[in-house]
């Protein structure tokens, strides 16, 4: 009797206070279902807000203009350097011809882009025939027209606020109307190296100077890494020598890239005396600075390859060697190749070390090689981010779209690779 | 011939090396019984034929390479005219870099003089027989040492050993760059950082509470007072990367706890590769976005609630911190609290507490030392982030704990005083190297602390 | 198939290591210095490097101080050849520069004001010098009238000047490395301090103090260092409308839409003020060449005739529409000269 009152009064109590236990596990869950959504929002605000800025950097808008090439202005002995500038401003002229005054001259001269006349001596250059003729061409806007036409700039509010005046938007406008204003691919952003022009400038550049730099860092960095992780596992003798060097790598992979960057300044610029801002020295940087993150990693899966694989090995009279190469290597190499392709998309986003070796030089030209001036993608997007012309915002998270997607492809391989080779023992 | 050329001539002399001591190691046993006569499989002494004959050659190759352009050049010199001999050195710099633009094919500036061109045509001269005779002697060891090979391979040659010990060097050399890189780091950053500390006493930097380095570069310029007291530069490291840990430790051990205890395959599946993009997304792109659209997000805020906000504020940096830190968190409290084996929540379970109860009480608890362990690493690298701050953080070394003033951290610092200065002798620039003398040893101990936390206080599960 | 995919990873080990031990020249310029003359000096490189066969020049934006030290650290490849200057060289560069063994060439290129500018959501202040060097300066005399000199008490601009309004000092300007620090130190601060009769007496009597007091700028927070980047300082403005900047005229001039410059003794920047010199702070900008490198440097004469054209610094040229205020023709002709002349400067210049 006495037992089942006690007994009743446990379940009761049991029972009064599962409600709340309940209540309470339901938030818990919703704490961890809200972190996660936290996470993912901020990852598509981050998107969402890098995409919204840039796609409009795709399309550059395009001017037709009828241009009289005049033999007036062209130097029979200096083609390079005759004036194509002043053929672009007569024919501007000529369009709109109740235009006085040097400042409305100025406005007028400003609808197109100071690249229009690189074009135009192109053009001249590939047909001499045309000289004296007059003809049509499609020349890139300037970067104030451009916003305009995408819609970034507005027409309202007081002149002197505005970068378009007035007359400038009435120009536009009966361009638009006669239909020669229209906005095109933007092929220069992918082919033509950093610029003053916003519409000049594109990332090619220092997408060729990114790959120079990973070509030179995967070069050293994995034979190196993958090697040095095969010793120390497999062959280095186990003392307190081996103990500090595993504590080394280890601290190495959570040093702050920056002192990467100290490190190549004082040894590789000041005391080898290697060309400042060339990709080989930034190759050198970011191989210091992924070693450690392939060791660790191949490692990791040299230790994950089980006991009873290498015992065999020896079991059949393999010597120590001939098991590591022949047997542990190639079972461990998915995973040595995971962490290599995570180590180099980590190189490619790395900016900091490499504002101290130089490459943060204004650099125009396309490097040709290891030892050309250049610059990497992530230094182009801080650089052009420090921009004030309002198209750099638009092209600076187009760049970065590039960028991203890049990584996010790489990574995109490293974890499918991963989820491939990955072996259960 | 080229350099490069000649590297792969070598590379193909070591190939057909190889399959001719495999062949002959074939051949010496064919009548003595065959290959199981061999103390090695055959392909390692073809291996040793090809090492001996391409490893000697090649170290040769890149010796002579390295020393060449310094020869050379001193022969010219030599036989320059003697006018231009007597320039000072740097003067002899900019004639010899006019002579190898010429020899590259490069555009040279105005007109070429005489002396110019028929220096660089010795030059070139020169570099001609320099490569035909390194190409001849190179291809004269490695012949050499492909005979040599040939000749003694008898079934008594121990080719395994010899080759695995070979093998054996180059996987020691290897790992000693890894542990050279350590050394340099320190060596180069302390070599600077007691440089700086002769200047300017070390109990000034780690106690002082100005901190303007800005001092005068000239003689008669006056700058800042020159103070370096790095208190309020820690201070500023300190405040950011507390409010990072405040947003990203919460979110991400929530985060890792209910993928690991609560969803389901497909919800991981997706869940998981997602938040792992966070962590792939480039610094930059962070301090880009915290400068453009978080901050000026918490100024208007600020300024809607009456409150004075800085547009640089800690809180902007801190925020977009905390969210790219979420992931190292959150993938290291996942693998150590998958961890924890089974038996355990089985246990917990069969005593009737819920899902959430055996979280907060059993588990954790187990998993305790090695997610302290995950969020120190998380918090080096907070304190060693540096885009995010140089880009939405200020510059000015404001000792406050209020997040929405302005501060700047450690490394931007180092950042704003090396940029484009290359003198090492001013306290200026090697104030640079004693912050990141700082970051380093800050870093080692944290994760030297991580390590004995993780060591000591980890249960063994079987 | 491994076997060919390790033969191709080996080519491609050996082409890329093959080609490092080209021995490298520099074939392109080498330009440094002041973040106020970049933006002009990178329109021209890349004007010169698209319409020549050479290549585009290598510029970094360093300040001005910058740029001297390294210059002048001697000839040779790994030393600058150009660097731009918002301020003259000081005789203590040059003299440093002399004992390397270079021979300095002087241009000026035009001159440029400095504003003290504020986000067009404010008013437009009128500020007189001698407020400026109040506000700013580390040590200012004393508000009881003595003529002594205490540290700076000031906190809103009302303190300093009752007509101006109650807002905090909060003025973003370049670091000492920065031409325009140095320029507007001795143009707007000592043109204010000068017009206290026992400070401007201090100049004939120690000229150190004097100019100490003139130039030392306060370090309490009012004025904030913001980097030798002029573009960051004006988003920063934009951001923040209660704040000032110092920079160029030329970055007010490109970004009239969001900033407006304040009153300096009742002129207004523009154009046709800071040129006819009723601006009254205004400076001129300079480029220098190494004399030595001008003959070895492929391009550098074909740069120089390019920066010194009409139509890069003349009154129609593309560098005004940068914001570059033009020298008058005659100025023009006389550095045109010294450019094709290739006249080093002497000690007696200064």
């Amino acid at each position: 009797m006495n037992n089942t009152s006690k007994s009743q009064r446990t379940m009761d109590i049991v029972q009064g206070g599962l409600a709340k236990r309940y209540q309470k596990e339901k938030r818990f869950k919703l704490y961890g279902l809200s972190a996660i959504f936290f996470s993912l929002l901020c990852l598509s605000l981050l998107f969402i807000s890098i995409f919204s800025n840039g796609y409009t950097a795709f399309q550059q808008t395009f001017i037709e203009m009828e241009i009289a090439i005049d033999p007036e202005f062209i130097d029979k002995g200096n083609f390079a350097g005759s004036d194509y500038q002043g053929i672009i401003k007569a024919s501007l002229r000529k369009e709109f011809p109740d235009v006085t005054g040097r400042k409305a001259k100025k406005r007028l001269y400003h609808l197109v882009s100071s690249g229009a006349s690189y074009q135009l001596q192109d053009f001249v250059r590939d047909n001499f025939d045309k000289i004296g003729q007059t003809i049509r061409l499609w020349v890139p806007a300037d970067d104030d027209v451009d916003m305009f036409i995408k819609g970034h700039i507005g027409r309202k509010g007081p002149e002197e606020d505005r970068r378009l005046k007035d007359d400038q938007i009435s120009w536009i406008d009966s361009l638009v109307e006669q239909g020669r204003i229209k906005k095109k691919f933007n092929t220069t952003f992918f082919t033509a190296g950093d610029s003053r022009e916003p519409e000049l400038a594109g990332i090619w550049g220092a997408a060729t100077g990114s790959f120079f730099t990973l070509l030179v860092t995967l070069a050293l960095s994995f034979p190196i890494g993958v090697a040095a992780a095969v010793y120390l596992e497999e062959f280095a003798p186990t003392n307190r020598w081996t103990d500090l060097i595993e504590v080394n790598i280890n601290n190495l992979a959570a040093v702050p890239s920056i002192v990467f960057g100290l490190l190549g300044l004082a040894v590789f610029l000041n005391f080898a005396g290697l060309p400042r801002s060339a990709p080989l020295v930034g190759g050198f940087v970011l191989t210091l600075m992924t070693l450690p993150t392939i060791i660790i990693a191949s490692r990791a899966s040299l230790k994950s390859v089980p006991p009873s694989i290498r015992e065999a090995a020896l079991g059949v009279g393999a010597s120590k060697t001939q098991m590591v190469t022949h047997h542990v290597l190639p079972l461990a190499m998915p995973g040595m190749l995971t962490g290599t392709i995570i180590g180099m998309a980590q190189a490619l986003g790395e900016t900091a070390p490499l504002l101290m070796i130089g490459m943060v030089a204004f650099i125009v030209d396309i490097p040709g090689g290891f030892t050309d001036p250049s610059t990497v993608l992530p230094v182009q997007i801080y650089l052009w981010a420090d921009s004030p012309e309002r198209a750099f915002l638009e092209r600076t998270s187009a760049a970065i779209m590039v960028l991203l997607v890049f990584l996010i492809s790489m990574n995109a391989v490293a974890v499918i690779l991963r989820k491939k080779f990955e072996r259960r023992w | 011939m080229t350099p490069s050329y000649l590297l792969i001539i070598l590379l193909l002399i070591s190939t057909v090396a190889y399959y001719l001591g495999k062949k002959r190691a074939f051949a010496v046993v064919k009548h003595q019984g065959g290959p199981k006569v061999l103390h090695s499989r055959p392909g390692y002494y073809g291996m040793l034929t090809a090492l001996w004959c391409g490893v000697p050659a090649v170290l040769i190759y890149s010796i002579w390479l390295v020393f060449e352009p310094t020869f050379i050049s001193d022969m010219i010199l030599s036989n320059l005219p003697a006018d231009i001999k007597a320039l000072p050195d740097d003067r002899l710099t900019l004639v010899m870099n006019d002579i190898k633009n010429l020899v590259n094919g490069n555009i040279l500036s105005g007109e070429i003089s005489p002396v110019i061109r028929s220096a660089s045509e010795h030059y070139k001269h020169l570099q001609f027989i320099s490569h035909a005779c390194l190409t001849v002697i190179v291809l004269i060891l490695s012949i050499a040492g492909l005979l040599v090979v040939w000749k003694i391979i008898k079934p008594e040659l121990r080719a395994r050993n010899h080759v695995e010990q070979l093998l054996k060097l180059v996987l020691i050399a290897c790992s000693t760059i890894a542990i050279f890189t350590t050394i340099g780091i320190v060596m180069s950053v302390l070599y600077e950082a007691i440089r700086f500390f002769k200047v300017i006493p070390i109990t000034e930097f780690l106690f002082g509470l100005e901190w303007s380095p800005q001092m005068a570069i000239r003689s008669d310029q006056v700058g800042s007072s020159g103070a370096f007291g790095a208190i309020p530069v820690f201070m500023g490291t300190m405040l950011i990367s507390a409010i990072a840990m405040s947003v990203a430790v919460p979110v991400g051990l929530m985060s890792a706890i209910y993928l690991s205890e609560y969803a389901n395959k497909k919800f991981r599946a997706v869940a998981k590769p997602l938040l792992e993009i966070l962590a792939g997304i480039p610094t930059v792109v962070y301090g880009f976005f915290a400068a453009l659209v978080v901050a000026p997000a918490i100024r208007n805020t600020g300024a809607s609630f009456g409150l004075d906000v800085s547009s640089e504020s800690a809180l902007a940096a801190g925020l977009v911190m905390g969210v790219m830190i979420i992931p190292f968190v959150s993938s290291l409290s996942d693998d150590v609290i998958n961890a924890v084996p089974q038996s355990l929540r089985d246990g917990a379970y069969g005593l009737g507490s819920t899902k959430s109860e055996t979280i907060k009480q059993v588990i954790f608890p187990a998993a305790l030392p090695g997610i302290v362990g995950g969020v120190l690493l998380a918090v080096s690298r907070a304190i060693g982030e540096t885009m995010i701050v140089v880009m939405a953080a200020g510059l000015s070394a404001n000792l406050t704990l209020n997040p929405l003033k302005t501060v700047t951290t450690v490394t931007v610092q180092i950042v704003t005083l090396l940029v484009g200065d290359q003198e090492f002798d001013s306290p200026k620039t090697l104030a640079a190297f004693a912050l990141g003398l700082m970051l380093f040893v800050t870093t080692l101990i944290l994760n030297i602390i991580a390590l004995v936390v993780v060591r000591k206080y980890r249960e063994q599960y079987e | 198939m491994k076997k060919a995919l390790l033969t191709v990873l080996a080519l491609v080990f050996v082409m890329t290591t093959g080609n490092l031990w080209a021995d490298s020249s520099r074939d392109y310029i080498s330009i440094v210095g002041s973040s106020t003359v970049y933006p002009f000096a990178t329109v021209v490189a890349e004007k010169f490097g698209k319409s020549t066969q050479y290549k585009t020049p290598k510029i970094e934006s360093t300040g001005s101080g910058g740029g001297h030290k390294l210059f002048g650290a001697g000839v040779g490849v790994q030393h600058p050849d150009i660097t731009n200057s918002s301020r003259r060289i000081k005789k203590s560069e040059f003299e440093k520069a002399s004992q390397n063994g270079i021979e300095i060439v002087e241009v000026k290129i035009g001159y440029d004001g400095i504003v003290v500018a504020n986000s067009k959501k404010g008013a437009a202040l009128k500020l007189t010098r001698k407020d400026l060097y109040l506000a700013l300066a580390a040590q200012v005399p004393n508000p009881d009238g003595s003529e002594t000199l205490v540290a700076n008490p000031y906190k809103t601009w009302k303190d300093v000047n009752a007509s101006l309004p109650n807002t905090k000092i909060e003025v973003l300007g370049p670091p000492p490395t920065s031409g325009t620090r140095d320029a507007f130190v001795e143009l707007a601060m000592e043109g204010g301090a000068k017009k206290f009769g026992f400070i401007k007496a201090m100049k004939k009597a120690d000229k150190k103090k004097y100019k100490s007091v003139c130039h030392t700028v306060r370090e309490d927070g009012a004025y904030i260092e913001a980097g030798e980047n002029d573009n960051l300082i004006v988003q920063k403005l934009e951001a923040n409308s209660k704040a000032l900047g110092i920079f160029g005229f030329s970055f007010l001039d490109q970004n009239t839409d969001k900033i407006q410059g304040s009153f300096i003794d009742g002129v207004q920047p523009t154009f046709d003020a800071i040129a006819d010199g009723s601006y009254p702070v205004s400076r001129p900008l300079f480029f220098y060449v190494k004399k030595a490198h001008v003959d070895k440097i492929p391009g550098m004469k074909g740069f120089l005739k390019e920066f010194t054209s009409e139509k890069a610094w003349g009154d129609e040229g593309y560098l005004t529409d940068k914001g570059l205020i033009p020298m008058p023709a005659a100025e023009r002709k006389e550095f045109q000269a010294a450019v094709a002349n290739l006249k080093p400067m002497t000690a007696s210049d200064f």
